[in-house]
């Protein structure tokens, strides 16, 4: 009988024994196991995304040629439109130097552009953050900022070997330094992830928002980054600001911001790798 | 027995026992664990029935806070509605201390072990060690700041264990006065799950730095946040540090400034560490503005004209009809932010050296001089001694017995009549005339007027300092100088002796002339459609008043002693089409440096529809120099009236605020 006691709560009693080793364990074992077991699952994510990559290349082979000359016409306009955009912008970028060469201004901190693939996509209740299939092996550094076309995506919070963690803004572990779109005096706002159920467009919370700053949702205001921080370059969009309410201390105003829903589908991102630090 | 023990045995194997049959024996102990069970069961109903709400009361104390934090401060304006004082955010970087207790008993234990390790002889006590691990620790976070930021702060020990050990549940301030790049650098650079985090709080604001210092006044801190309908009173309280208003309008409305403080109940685990949400939360609520009565245009105007002077005094202008104080200013001044959020020990002592802290309008009694001739002229035409067509014959000096009493700069103005008098400010003409209206009819007079008591303005800390005297005053105060003498009569006509004054009374004692009244009751808050003050009248016939009048407008003529004014000399040009009432006075006092002067100018405008009255006083700083009002302070008064015109014209003032 005693026997048969027993038996019954083995399962327990190694589920306890496991615990209780794992809870003795010197924490750096703990750490290595744990980046072993990312490094060591970390293919099965970029095979996963390679697979879709090569989902997707056959569901496009399965398209008719009239479809594909149709859709080569428009990237070809789309092509020649960013052509126009990238030689103005290049212009620009002249005028600024000359203009900063005049003031003898110290120059913004350059950045090198590493476009990375998204190999996994975590955008629920309980994480905002994507994987990308760059790490170590192309020098991509913690903390750097993660930009696409539609503004900022986030900040890199894990580097391994082939892979990188990208924290989203939308997640209320991501917190910046914004301002609004226009503002002449460059009062800094504080810019938080909000708390994004999962299906739920994506959402931030706004701090410090000047009392002067009247936002509605029939008249939002553009929040872009400070530059200020050091981390972000200047004029990058956060998303745009849908209420602006008085904080209690009267102050300032708090407020909710709409990000880009296609945080939620990214396929391609853009890290912005400081040269300082290279 | 032996059978006993085997019917034990047998049913020692069963899993279940019976038992046949009644035993009396145990009916002893049925009764014995009813009674235990009954008071258990009455203790229990005690305890849960009679003492639930004493046991609540203690659960909450022990696992319950309170926080409360203060209201922000309501705004002050001037009468236009342009701020004056406001509330200014200011960016600190905190840091959460009870959620670095894990890490401060890390290093304690490391710094305990170390000390061990070397078998050091001198190990610090317990208690030292948990000092220096707090420091430590809370450097450490520091140290994280300073990098970002590029800054070498050091953590002060002693506020550290001090704020350790009383407030706990509030936030340490590493860091107070971040600029914005700094906390949007901590915004972007701080993990947002760290204890230390940036913060904001409220200070005051001051648009036009030391403008009106002395009237708005500044705030210092206080513990003394209360609340009212919010419960927890029992519980322990930790209160944010609040703002009182120390002096001026901060302090003279303070409780309708004031905020209304907000609270938050939080639950906390044993070692008293925060556990969020809050039970109860209460947002705090800014308090109720202030409009005060000053125009900041003509304020700015004479602060910048008394600036100019280079000495202390004060300048003071009332709106006649209302007695609603449109400048008030004393100089020299101080920078009100510098209050925001503390005022330096440098600072203060650097104030306290220049005499900065004196509100010379209200605080600050002199000897009106011969401004006071005006006061004396109206007891001699209601004594019935003096009329407007009293003349007398100066010849420079005036023979009292065997001493001899100067006219200005022994100057001779012949036969002369009132307004003549008054325009060149006689002395020997006052001297004449005073001796024979007498103290007590210029004294009453004086009474008649408020000059011997407060004003009773809307500002703390008014002196009560201020002297009418008379024969019984000189018995009562001044025993040793023997009785009162016809000198002291002929000194007080003139506004000398044992007589003082403030410079707010004397724009009250104007704005009355300017109005026909003996009292104006001055008054800081703004009122739009504030009805006229209607007090006693003077008293004057028309020819009477028509005289005063005339003799005033004339002290602003070509030979008035206030001819600067309207005559473009010294820069100042003429206040065309204005036409002004006024009365220069140059009071002597001995000093220990020696025979200082204040210079003073009182003044009325427009004379046929006063609406402004003025009243300035001008410390001398230099003994032996010629401090003269009509040139020293007429560009103050110049400065107020021409402002005060050019609004009137709609032309706006041009004022910049340095």
């Amino acid at each position: 009988m005693p026997f048969k006691r027993f038996d019954q709560a083995r399962p327990f009693v190694t589920l306890g024994v496991a615990v209780a080793a794992w809870a003795i364990l010197p924490g750096a074992l703990k750490s290595f196991t744990r980046a072993t077991f990312f490094e060591l699952t970390a293919p099965i994510s970029i095979v996963a995304s390679h697979v879709g990559d090569l989902q997707e290349y056959w569901a496009l082979r399965l398209h008719s040629k009239h479809e594909l000359i149709r859709a080569g016409t428009e990237l070809a306009r789309l092509n020649a439109s960013y052509q126009v955009a990238v030689q103005q912008t290049n212009e620009l970028r002249a005028e600024i130097d000359r203009l900063e060469s005049l003031l003898r201004l110290p120059s913004f901190t350059q950045y090198r552009y590493e476009h990375a693939r998204v190999a996994r996509r975590d955008f629920s209740g309980w994480w905002q953050r994507i994987v990308i299939r760059k790490g170590r092996n192309y020098g991509i550094p913690l903390g750097a900022p993660v930009i696409f076309s539609g503004g900022v995506v986030g900040r890199v919070t894990e580097v391994h070997a082939a892979t990188s963690v990208v924290e989203l803004i939308s997640s209320p572990n991501v917190r910046l330094a914004g301002v609004v779109e226009g503002d002449v005096l460059g009062r800094p706002i504080s810019f938080q992830g909000g708390v994004n159920p999962t299906f739920a467009p994506p959402t931030g919370i706004v701090e410090f928002v000047p009392l002067d700053v009247i936002a509605s949702p029939t008249s939002t205001k553009r929040l872009v980054t400070s530059g200020l921080g050091g981390v972000f370059p200047p004029g990058l969009t956060l998303g745009t600001i849908t209420v602006a309410r008085i904080a209690s201390d009267g102050l300032f105003k708090t407020g909710e911001v709409k990000l880009d829903e296609r945080l939620g589908s990214l396929t391609e991102v853009t890290v912005l790798v400081p040269l300082a630090t290279e | 027995m032996a059978t006993n023990d085997v019917n034990l045995a047998d049913r020692s194997g069963n899993l279940v026992e019976s038992y046949k049959g009644y035993d009396p024996r145990i009916i002893l102990f049925y009764f014995l664990i009813f009674a235990l069970l009954l008071t258990l069961a009455i203790g229990l109903g005690y305890q849960q029935l009679s003492k639930t709400n004493e046991y609540a009361v203690a659960e909450k104390r022990q696992n319950q806070r309170r926080i409360l934090v203060p209201g922000p401060r309501g705004y002050i304006y001037d009468r236009e509605g342009r701020l004056l004082v406001g509330n200014r955010a200011r960016f600190s970087v905190r840091l959460l201390l009870d959620e670095i207790r894990p890490e401060i008993l890390r290093e304690f234990r490391l710094i305990r072990n170390n000390y061990r390790a070397v078998n050091d002889k001198d190990i610090p006590t317990s208690r030292e060690i948990w000092r220096i691990a707090r420091v430590s620790v809370v450097q450490r976070y520091l140290d994280e700041v300073n990098r970002i930021l590029l800054r070498q702060e050091k953590v002060n020990s002693g506020e550290l264990d001090r704020h350790f050990n009383r407030e706990l549940l509030l936030p340490f301030t590493l860091i107070d006065d971040l600029e914005p790049t700094e906390y949007a650098r901590l915004l972007e650079r701080l993990p947002v799950n760290s204890p230390a985090s940036v913060y904001t709080f409220s200070t005051r604001y001051y648009p036009y730095g030391s403008a009106a210092a002395h009237t708005l006044g500044y705030v210092g801190t206080t513990d003394d946040v209360t609340i009212e309908d919010f419960p927890g009173d029992e519980l322990r309280t930790f209160k944010m540090k609040g703002t009182m208003g120390r002096d001026g309008i901060e302090k003279q409305y303070d409780a309708v400034l004031q905020g209304e403080a907000g609270g938050m109940i939080f639950r906390v685990d044993p070692s008293g560490n925060r556990i969020n949400p809050p039970i109860q939360q209460v947002f705090p609520r800014q308090g109720s503005n202030v409009t005060l009565s000053l125009d900041i245009d003509l304020q700015l105007a004479a602060e910048q004209a008394l600036t100019y002077t280079e000495m202390a005094g004060a300048a003071v202008a009332l709106e006649v009809a209302t007695g609603e104080v449109l400048v008030l200013v004393s100089k020299p001044d101080y920078d009100l932010s510098q209050f925001a959020p503390r005022l330096s020990h440098a600072a203060a002592a650097d104030m306290t050296e220049r005499g900065a802290w004196m509100n010379r309008a209200t605080q600050g009694t002199y000897l009106p001089g011969s401004s006071f001739k005006i006061l004396t002229t109206l007891a001699g035409f209601r004594s019935g001694i003096l009329t407007p067509e009293s003349r007398a014959v100066c010849n420079g000096v005036y023979v009292l017995g065997r001493a001899t009493f100067d006219c200005h700069d022994r100057h001779a103005h012949g036969d002369i009549g009132l307004e003549t008098a008054i325009e060149r400010s006689c002395n020997v003409f006052f001297y004449e005339y005073g001796r024979e209206i007498g103290v007590d009819a210029i004294a009453s007079e004086a009474r008649r007027f408020h000059l011997d008591r407060p004003t009773g303005i809307d500002l703390p800390n008014e002196t009560h300092a201020m002297v009418i005297p008379d024969p019984a005053w000189k018995r009562r105060e001044r025993p040793d100088d023997g009785p009162w003498s016809g000198g002291n009569t002929l000194h007080l006509a003139i506004g000398q002796g044992y007589l003082t004054v403030t410079p707010l009374q004397m724009a009250a004692f104007t704005a009355s002339v300017a109005r026909g009244e003996v009292w104006t009751q001055p008054t800081l808050l703004h009122q739009p459609g504030r009805p006229a003050q209607r007090t006693e009248p003077i008293g004057l016939t028309p020819a009477q008043r028509e005289a005063l009048l005339n003799g005033m407008e004339r002290v602003t003529g070509p030979h008035g002693t206030a001819r600067i004014l309207q005559s473009g000399l010294r820069g100042l040009p003429p206040l065309t089409g204005l036409r002004i009432a006024a009365k220069t006075g140059t009071a002597q006092k001995y000093s220990p440096k020696g025979m200082i002067n204040f210079a003073w100018l009182i003044a009325f405008a427009p004379v046929e529809n006063p609406q402004i009255a003025i009243a300035v006083a001008i410390e001398g700083d230099v003994p032996g120099e010629e401090t003269g009002g009509g040139l020293y302070a007429s560009p103050v008064v110049h400065a107020i009236l021409k402002t005060w015109l050019e609004k009137r014209k709609g032309s706006p003032a041009r004022i910049t605020t340095g």
